[in-house]
């Protein structure tokens, strides 16, 4: 398991639990996150709070969870980025695809 | 292993021992480093790229192991992947035709788009049949959520080569072995007492 899941209707809070977000894991991400997608949320907010490291395979799985997302009215939030990993998202320019927050409760803030 | 100013770490290309291996590379960085250490904004670029070079070597390489160099002097850093494997295959993005080192027909020279993520176009251009030269030319600007629609699912070499002041490949004709580099420049020119 690589997402510990919160659901609040239609809203889904889901954390990152490994430190380093990568090739090893890539793969059950992308199937946990599909089927949270495929469930019925609405709203996905991802938490990194325990990420210390992401690299290209992991961040190909997200683009592919947000490309499964956007046709289905589902949105993806990432919070709680660590410099070495918002830094890496800008870097590649996904801090352009994906909305960011400080925190879950600064995303909640923006669909109440 | 530690030969004339030069590190060598042999990786068995298994996944799992990416992190160890990452880590072990930087740690030695950090202790051949001490006398001028490098700043944050540059760890955090070495860690992408070894990384990524890593995880190159696992999913491409389609060998058992690869030997990473790291060689310093007041300038640069130069990271070096070296592996026995299959040679660099690239997909032109345009045509889809399969680009293979070394270049069978080099006339003139060679260059083509891989892939674009938004506003990045990451290309390659090869003046030698045995090398290739990456880099990245800027877009014009894309909005959500056409920029999503034009975003690849594929960033390796993209942040190889935005982490890297340059980045390189070299493919060895005589012992067949293929070379990834990444130089990164220092941002440090003064040692400390």
């Amino acid at each position: 398991m690589v997402l510990q899941v919160n659901d609040l209707s239609n809203v889904v809070q889901a954390t990152i639990l490994p430190e380093e977000a990568s090739l090893a894991n890539a793969d059950m991400f992308k199937e946990e996150m599909i089927t949270l997608i495929a469930g019925g949320a609405k709203l996905i907010i991802l938490s990194f709070e325990n990420v210390n490291y992401i690299d290209s395979s992991f961040l190909g799985s997200l683009v592919v969870a947000l490309k499964y997302a956007m046709p289905r009215k589902v949105d993806i939030y990432l919070v709680a980025l660590k410099p070495d990993v918002k830094n890496l998202l800008t870097l590649i320019r996904m801090d352009k695809v994906f909305k960011i927050f400080k925190d879950y409760k600064q995303a909640m803030e923006t669909i109440n | 292993m530690e030969e004339s100013g030069k590190i060598n770490i042999v990786f068995k290309c298994d996944r799992e021992e990416i992190p160890v291996i990452v880590n072990l590379c930087l740690d030695h960085i950090r202790k051949k480093t001490h006398i001028m250490p490098v700043d944050l904004v540059t760890l955090a670029k070495l860690k992408w790229v070894i990384t990524e070079l890593l995880t190159n070597a696992v999913k491409h390489s389609g060998m058992d192991e690869c030997t990473m160099t790291f060689e310093q002097d007041m300038e640069q850093l130069v990271l070096e992947k070296e592996d026995s494997g299959k040679p660099l295959m690239l997909f032109e993005n345009n045509s889809s035709k399969v680009i293979t080192w070394p270049l069978q027909d080099l006339s003139e020279p060679l260059e083509f788009q891989i892939y674009h993520n938004g506003m990045d176009s990451l290309k390659v251009r090869s003046t030698e049949p045995d090398k290739a030269v990456f880099f990245v030319e800027q877009l014009d600007d894309v909005e959500m959520p056409g920029l999503l629609i034009d975003t690849s699912e594929h960033f390796g070499l993209l942040i190889l080569t935005k982490a890297s002041n340059e980045f390189t490949y070299t493919y060895d004709p005589v012992l067949k072995k293929n070379r990834f580099r990444s130089t990164i420049y220092l941002k440090n020119t003064e040692y400390e007492a």
